[in-house]
C-alpha cells in the first residue's frame, strides 16, 4: 500500500466512515438472515412465522408445509411458493456476496475495489430475488379466499430492500470516491485483518449459540404458547415474575424445589473434603502397583453417563435386580429401592460420590506429588506421627487447591445439572429429587409453560453469575489472584 | 559438656525407640485399614460393570430367576447378536458413533485453529475476541431459551444440532492456547521468516508439536460427545430415528420401570403377557447397558495416559 499518507484527505476520510457504516450495515442485514420476525418471504398466512429468510431459502419442505389443503382446493398457485424459494434462495446467495465484499473491505485498495463491485453486483441481484417475492405477493393477492391465504405485505421486505438499496448506493459512492489503485496494487489483506478473518467462523458461531440464546429472555415478557408469535398484543411486562410470587401453588414448588437444591448442593459441598481425604489416604498406601490400580477402578465410573449409572441402580436394587434377587432368596419379597422416595438426598449424594470422587481426587493427588518431600522428613525427624504430617504439611498444601474447588462449587450452588435427578426421578421421589434445573426442564419442555420457565431460568443465570462474581473475589481476597 | 550431650543422646534414643513400637503396632493397623477401605471402594466401583457383564452372557433362564450373582453360569453370547433384532437399535448405534466422530473431530480441529489463532499478538482486536469466546463458559441463558435458540436456528429434530453447537468449546480452547504458548516462539518465527504462511505454520509445525494436548481433548469430546444425553432428549423430541444410544437406554429402561411400578402397585397381579415382556426384556436392556458402555472401557485405558495431564492443565488457569 502506498497510500500511507500521514494526514488523509477530506475525501479519504469520508471513504473511512462510509466504509464503517457500510459494514455495520452488512452484519445487521447478515443477522436478519436467521431472525423470523423479520423474514420478507411470509407473504402469506400460510407460511409459518417461525421461517426465517434463510430457512426459506433452503428448505422447500417446511417453506411449503401449510400450504397442502390451499393448493389442492384451487386457492393458490403452488408455482407462486416455488417463486418464493427460489428468489430466497437468490437472496441468500447475493448474501454470501455482500458478505465477501465486508471481508474484502478490509483489504488493499485493489481488493477493496474489487469487493465494491461484488458487493454492486450481489445487491442488484437481492433486489431481483426481492423482486421475485413481490411477484409472488402480488400473485397471492388474487387468491379467491384472501381470508384464508392472508397475504400480508411483510415488514421486513421494506427493511431488507432499504438495506440492499443502501448497499447499493454505497458500494457506487465508494468505487466512484476512491483512488484508481496503481498498476502495480496487488490483492492482499493486511496480516492483522487475515487473522481476524480466519477467526471470525468461530466468533460467529460463539454468537450464534451463546449470545443469541440471551435474546430468548424477552419470552419472559411475554404470555407466549409454543407456536405464537411475539407482538404487542400478548406482551405482559413483568406479570410472571409477579406470577412467580404471587400463585400460591407455583410459590411452594419453587420453594420445594429451592429447598432440594440447596439440600443437594449443600451435602455436596459439605462433603468436598471427601475427595482431598481420599487421596490423602490413598497416598499412604505405598505400593504403586495397588495405587495404580484403586486410581483405575474409582475413576472409570466418571467417565459414564447418568443414564448408565441410573442402569447400573437398575441392575443392582431395582425389584429384578441383585438385591432383591438376594433377599427372594433368603426368603422375602423382591424391593424395588428405586421407587423408594426416602432419604432421596442421602441417595444422590452416595450415588454423586460413587461416579465422581475417584475423579475428584486426582487434582489433589498430583497436588501430593507436588509437596516438598523434605518437609515430610523434617518432621519425622521433629517425631511427627502420620496423621500429624498429613494434617501439618499435607492438608496445608493442598489447601489453596480445595479452596478455589470450593469457591466454585459455591458459585454454582444452583446449578446441580439435569441428568443425574431426571434419570432417578419416579413418582415416589418426585417431590424430594426435583432441582431447580429439572424443574425448569418439566415445566418448559414438559408441559409447555414456556415464560414461566424462562423467569426462573433466568433468575437463575443472574444469580449464577452474581454468585461468580462474589466467588472470584473472595478468592481474589484470601489468595490474591482470581479464579475466573 | 559432654555428660550433658551424652543425655541428650539417651534422650532422643529413648524418645524414638518407645514410640517407635507403638507406632509400628498402629502402622500395621492402619495399612490394613487403609487398604481395606480402598480395595473395597475398587470393587464397588467396578462391580456393577462386571454384575452387568455376566448377566450378558449367563443362560437367560437363569438370569430370569435372579440364579446369577457372582459367577457367569451358562456362558453364551447370543444375546449380543440377537440385539441386531431389537427396533431402532442399530439406527441409536449409528446415530451416537456417527455424532462421537464427527463432532469430536470437527471440535479438535477447530480448537487447534482458534487456540493458535488467539495465540497471534498482531490479530485485530485479539484479546476481546478471545475473551468473548472464553467468557461463554461462566453463563447460560437457561435451558429454555437455549432450545428456543436451538429451533429457532432450525437445529431440532437435525442431526446437525448435535455437531454445529459443540464446533467452539471454551475450556478446550484455553487448555490449547495455554499449550501453544509452551511451543518456543522460535520454530514459528524462523517458519515466517522463510515466507510462510499462517496456515502453513498451523500445519506443518503448531499441529504436530499439540498433537499430546489434541490427544486429551479428542478423548475427553468423544467421551462427551458419548454419554451426552440431554441434547438428544430434547432437542430431537419429535423425530426418534435420531435419538442416541444413551437415550434410547434410557427408554428402554422406563419403560421397564413403569411395567415395574404397576407390577409394584397391583400387588404382583401382571397379566401374562405383561410379565413375559417384563422379562423378555430385562436380557435385553441389559445386553443394551453394556453395549453402551462398551466402548467407554475400550477407550478407558488410552483416556488414563492423558487424563492427569488434562485435569492439571484445567487446573491452572488459562
Amino acid at each position: 500500500m502506498k497510500t500511507d499518507k500521514l494526514v488523509k484527505t477530506t475525501k479519504e476520510r469520508i471513504t473511512d466512515i462510509l466504509f464503517y457504516v457500510y459494514r455495520i450495515i452488512i452484519i445487521l442485514l447478515l443477522i436478519t438472515l436467521c431472525i423470523p420476525a423479520i423474514n420478507p418471504a411470509n407473504v402469506s398466512e400460510l407460511i409459518n412465522d417461525n421461517m426465517s429468510l434463510f430457512t426459506s431459502g433452503i428448505d422447500y419442505a417446511s417453506l411449503t408445509a401449510g400450504i397442502i389443503r390451499a393448493v389442492t382446493l384451487g386457492w393458490v398457485q403452488e408455482s407462486s411458493f416455488v417463486i418464493i424459494f427460489i428468489s430466497c434462495m437468490v437472496i441468500i446467495f447475493s448474501y454470501a456476496g455482500i458478505a465477501v465484499n465486508a471481508c474484502m473491505s478490509l483489504g488493499s485498495l485493489k481488493m477493496r475495489r474489487l469487493g465494491n463491485i461484488v458487493a454492486l453486483i450481489s445487491s442488484v441481484t437481492g433486489l431481483a430475488g426481492m423482486g421475485g417475492i413481490y411477484q409472488a405477493y402480488v400473485q397471492l393477492c388474487e387468491t379467491s379466499k384472501p381470508e384464508k391465504v392472508g397475504p400480508h405485505f411483510p415488514f421486513g421486505f421494506i427493511v431488507i430492500v432499504g438495506a440492499l438499496l443502501i448497499i447499493l448506493v454505497f458500494s457506487l459512492l465508494l468505487l466512484m470516491l476512491q483512488p484508481k489503485p496503481d498498476a502495480d496494487d496487488v490483492y492482499e489483506l493486511k496480516q492483522k485483518y487475515k487473522l481476524f478473518l480466519l477467526l471470525s467462523p468461530f466468533i460467529l458461531l460463539t454468537f450464534v449459540f451463546s449470545y443469541l440464546q440471551l435474546w430468548g429472555w424477552r419470552y419472559a415478557f411475554y404470555d407466549y404458547n409454543a407456536g405464537d408469535t411475539l407482538s404487542k398484543d400478548n406482551f405482559v411486562g413483568f406479570k410472571w415474575f409477579t406470577y412467580l410470587f404471587q400463585n400460591s401453588a407455583t410459590r411452594s414448588d419453587i420453594v420445594r424445589v429451592i429447598r432440594n437444591t440447596m439440600a443437594m448442593s449443600g451435602l455436596g459441598i459439605a462433603t468436598s473434603w471427601c475427595a482431598m481425604a481420599f487421596a490423602i489416604f490413598l497416598c499412604e498406601i505405598k505400593s504403586l502397583r495397588i495405587r495404580r490400580f484403586i486410581q483405575t477402578c474409582t475413576t472409570i465410573p466418571n467417565f459414564i453417563s447418568w443414564v448408565m449409572v441410573y442402569s447400573f441402580a437398575f441392575v443392582l436394587f431395582s425389584s429384578e435386580g441383585l438385591v432383591s434377587n438376594l433377599i427372594v432368596r433368603n426368603g422375602g419379597t423382591a424391593v424395588n429401592f428405586l421407587m423408594n422416595g426416602d432419604h432421596i438426598w442421602l441417595k444422590m449424594l452416595l450415588w454423586g460420590m460413587w461416579k465422581g470422587i475417584g475423579w475428584s481426587a486426582i487434582i489433589y493427588i498430583a497436588g501430593i506429588s507436588g509437596i516438598d518431600q523434605q518437609l515430610y522428613e523434617a518432621a519425622t525427624v521433629d517425631g511427627a506421627g502420620r496423621f500429624q504430617r498429613m494434617w501439618h504439611i499435607t492438608v496445608p498444601g493442598l489447601l489453596p487447591t480445595f479452596l478455589v474447588l470450593l469457591l466454585m462449587q459455591i458459585a454454582g450452588i444452583l446449578s446441580n445439572g439435569l441428568d443425574q435427578y431426571l434419570v432417578f426421578r419416579n413418582p415416589n421421589n418426585a417431590s424430594g429429587i426435583e432441582v431447580l434445573d429439572l424443574y425448569v426442564y418439566r415445566l418448559g419442555i414438559g408441559s409447555g409453560v414456556i415464560p414461566l420457565s424462562t423467569v426462573v431460568g433466568m433468575c437463575k443465570s443472574l444469580i449464577s453469575v452474581a454468585l461468580l462474581l462474589v466467588a472470584n473475589r473472595a478468592s481474589k481476597m484470601i489468595r490474591g489472584n482470581s479464579i475466573v | 559438656m559432654e555428660i550433658n550431650s551424652a543425655k541428650k543422646l539417651k534422650k532422643l534414643e529413648g524418645m524414638s525407640s518407645t514410640p517407635k513400637y507403638r507406632t509400628r503396632m498402629s502402622d500395621i493397623v492402619f495399612e490394613i485399614v487403609n487398604h481395606t477401605f480402598f480395595l473395597v471402594f475398587a470393587l464397588a466401583c467396578i462391580f456393577p460393570f462386571y454384575y452387568l457383564f455376566i448377566n450378558t452372557i449367563s443362560d437367560n433362564e437363569l438370569v430370569r430367576i435372579g440364579a446369577i450373582t457372582l459367577i457367569p453360569k451358562g456362558i453364551h453370547f447370543r444375546n449380543y447378536l440377537s440385539l441386531t433384532n431389537v427396533n431402532d437399535l442399530g439406527q441409536a448405534f449409528k446415530i451416537s458413533i456417527l455424532r462421537t466422530i464427527i463432532g469430536t473431530a470437527l471440535m479438535v480441529g477447530s480448537t487447534a485453529l482458534v487456540g493458535f489463532l488467539v495465540t497471534k499478538q498482531e490479530m485485530w482486536g485479539r484479546s476481546i475476541w478471545y475473551r468473548f469466546m472464553v467468557i461463554t463458559m461462566y453463563f447460560n441463558a437457561g435451558l429454555i431459551p437455549w432450545y428456543l435458540n436451538m429451533s429457532m436456528l432450525g437445529l431440532t429434530d437435525n442431526f446437525l444440532g448435535y455437531i454445529i453447537p459443540g464446533i467452539v468449546a471454551p475450556y478446550n480452547i484455553i487448555l490449547v492456547k495455554t499449550y501453544i504458548e509452551s511451543i518456543p516462539a522460535e520454530l514459528e518465527e524462523s517458519a515466517y521468516i522463510d515466507g510462510a504462511t499462517y496456515m502453513t505454520v498451523f500445519r506443518k509445525i503448531i499441529w504436530p508439536l499439540s498433537k499430546p494436548i489434541l490427544a486429551t481433548i479428542a478423548i475427553f469430546g468423544a467421551v462427551g460427545n458419548w454419554n451426552s444425553f440431554q441434547d438428544s432428549l430434547i432437542l430431537m423430541q419429535n423425530d426418534a430415528s435420531l435419538h442416541t444410544l444413551q437415550h434410547r437406554l434410557w427408554t428402554y429402561l422406563n419403560e421397564a420401570n413403569n411395567l415395574a411400578a404397576m407390577m409394584q402397585g397391583a400387588n404382583g397381579q401382571l397379566s401374562a403377557s405383561q410379565q413375559a415382556q417384563l422379562l423378555d426384556s430385562k436380557t435385553i436392556k441389559y445386553t443394551v447397558s453394556m453395549v453402551t458402555v462398551l466402548p467407554i472401557m475400550f477407550v478407558y485405558p488410552f483416556m488414563q495416559r492423558y487424563f492427569e495431564k488434562g485435569i492439571m492443565l484445567g487446573a491452572v488457569k488459562g
